[in-house]
């Protein structure tokens, strides 16, 4: 039986979530006015965001740009090989610094009055600066850093005042899986982007679960591509691990060319990791797959996402090659069972301009209470980012004080 | 030009251009494929200019051998039916260069522009870039018929505007 629709539909992110723990208002996805909240409150706030990895820029003087929100980076490697992530503008006018998406540059010069910055953005130049402000102090004018850590190459940024240390925030989950993701060491090899943008909003790009995999994607069901066991942990700050085995395909016929789905080193008990840090980045390591999905909000309806694909700096050149075949064929905008995923980011959006809430059912437990760890096909495994979203922005539930 | 080609040639690679267009602006996978020579040493590669300029391998398609090609088929036939938010194209393509390879060979490039129409949307722009061909002229005089035996595609778009399901 079908039902009337129940209220108005405003298109305005209600202030008060209904009291039940699998329900989020759809309102959220498509709120431009919520959007630039999430930027002050999420983006520029007290939590770390995932924006390169060591292996993108390995050589000295190497850089990428890369924004966070409406923020420009410059991320380069100096001199002492070290990595930072600079502000992208000039610290004379604002000038944006480096308008390149990557490259190698001895120094950095904004053209607009030739200030000029070196590797570790120290001012190494700026013209006619005897008749500069009485205060002015070439050491007090190198390129803004943002305060950064690392972890196995995985560079992350803040901007925030009180976001607690890289460690404390990563947790206990995620150490392992990720570690297991980035080859062990991260001494990975940069292969390549995918970059895409979605007509998307952030949270609805990566909302994914565990009960869709087997139904929305048919290679799965043609290739009798069935998971084992595998654990699923999630944190109360938002972040969601998996492990899960893949037993071999079947693949009976259906490829001509099987090898898109061989395994030549991961351990198909392990075969499936994916680590999502709060709020937006997602990594995969699938089969031989290694992805790292560098994702910027550009707006409350456009998410861009570069997939960075890696081999690891060990591989012999046969098993780099194999990760090439393997990484541009399979998991991408475009991958023979992901291009379906980026279908449902865009129509999931669209869907989501309409009254109501956005209901989990799958693995759902308890009304009132999230339960912190799911099974492989359950879709509960985004629901404690939800409450850890919820409270961060300030929303309340229904009944609470 | 190392080598004069004979109008038969032309004509025949004229045609291959023209079939290629007219497969994937109907949609028609199948005849798509049948563009390619049916050697399993065949190539279909679509790259991004970016990784294209900086030697990066990784392709958003990467069909290095006749198998794969028949694949890709398969996913847009089999794999990824009723998912996908159905979109049209038109392809232009401008002819760059053609020189001799030998063996009845020719080494093409051409620049393209794909616009794309959303099924109830405005038509734009999906990228534009360059194809860089290795052809083959297969039979003689009239019956000379031209094959891909290597496209590769490389798209201007450092970020695409959406999800691709077709070829390029």
């Amino acid at each position: 039986m079908s039902k009337y629709q129940a209220g108005t539909y405003t298109g305005e992110a209600p202030k008060v979530w209904p009291a039940k723990v699998n329900q989020i208002p759809k309102e959220i996805f498509g709120d431009a006015a919520l959007f630039e909240e999430e930027l002050k409150k999420i983006f520029y706030g007290d939590t770390w965001h995932v924006v390169g990895h060591t292996a993108e820029v390995p050589n000295i003087g190497d850089f990428k740009t890369f924004d966070l929100g409406r923020v420009p980076l410059l991320i380069a490697r100096g001199k002492d090989n070290q990595v930072r992530v600079f502000f992208n503008s000039c610290t004379h006018r604002g000038n944006q610094l480096e308008t390149s998406v990557s490259g190698n540059r001895k120094e950095f010069e904004c053209p607009y009055h030739r200030w000029l910055f070196s590797l570790d953005g120290a001012l190494a130049a700026c013209p006619g600066s005897k008749e500069f402000a009485p205060d002015f102090k070439q050491e007090n004018f190198g390129l803004v850093e943002l305060k950064t850590d690392q972890y196995l190459g995985l560079i992350l940024v803040t901007m925030g005042k009180n976001t607690p240390p890289l460690k404390e925030w990563l947790g206990d989950i995620v150490p392992l899986t990720l570690s297991a993701l980035l080859g062990g060491d991260g001494r990975l090899k940069l292969l390549g982007y995918q970059k895409v943008r979605y007509v998307s909003n952030w949270k609805g790009y990566n909302d994914n679960d565990g009960y869709h995999g087997g139904l929305l994607h048919t290679a799965f069901r043609m290739l009798n591509f069935q998971g084992g066991s595998g654990s699923q942990p999630m944190s109360v700050n938002g972040h969601w691990v998996i492990e899960a085995e893949l037993k071999p395909a079947q693949n009976s016929g259906f490829l001509n060319d099987p090898s898109l789905i061989d395994f030549k080193v991961a351990d198909p008990k392990r075969g499936s990791l994916v680590v999502q840090l709060y709020p937006m980045t997602v990594m995969v390591k699938h089969m031989d797959v290694i992805n790292l999905r560098f994702a910027i909000a550009r707006s409350h309806d456009v998410t861009e996402v570069h997939y960075a694909y890696f081999a690891h700096e060990d591989d012999s050149e046969e098993l780099v090659q194999h990760r090439i075949r393997q990484s541009s064929n399979l998991l991408g905008p475009c991958g023979m069972v992901s291009m379906e995923d980026a279908a449902v980011f865009q129509r999931i959006h669209i869907g989501n301009h309409t009254p109501g809430v956005a209901e989990f059912q799958k693995g759902v437990v308890s009304l009132s209470e999230l339960s912190l760890d799911m099974k492989q096909s359950d879709e509960t495994g985004n629901l404690p980012r939800w409450e850890h979203y919820r409270k961060v922005m300030g929303f309340k539930r229904e009944g609470e004080q | 030009m190392s080598q004069a080609i004979t109008a038969a040639h032309t004509s025949a690679i004229d045609a291959l251009h023209t079939a290629y267009v007219a497969a994937l602006d109907q949609g028609d996978m199948a005849a798509w494929a049948a563009t390619f020579a049916v050697a399993d040493e065949t190539s279909y590669f679509c790259i991004s200019a970016e990784n294209d300029r900086r030697g990066l391998p990784l392709a958003l398609m990467y069909d290095d051998c006749r198998g794969r090609i028949d694949d890709r088929v398969s996913f847009v036939t089999k794999v990824w039916v009723g998912t996908y938010q159905p979109y049209r194209t038109r392809h232009f393509i401008q002819r760059l260069s053609c020189e001799s390879a030998g063996n009845n060979q020719y080494r093409v490039t051409s620049g393209f522009m794909i616009m794309m129409t959303p099924e109830g949307g405005a038509t734009t722009i999906l990228t534009s870039g360059e194809y860089r061909d290795l052809i083959e002229i297969q039979g003689e005089g009239d019956n000379a018929r031209a094959v891909f035996r290597e496209r590769r595609t490389v798209y201007d778009a450092d970020v695409l505007p959406r999800y691709i399901v077709f070829p390029f």
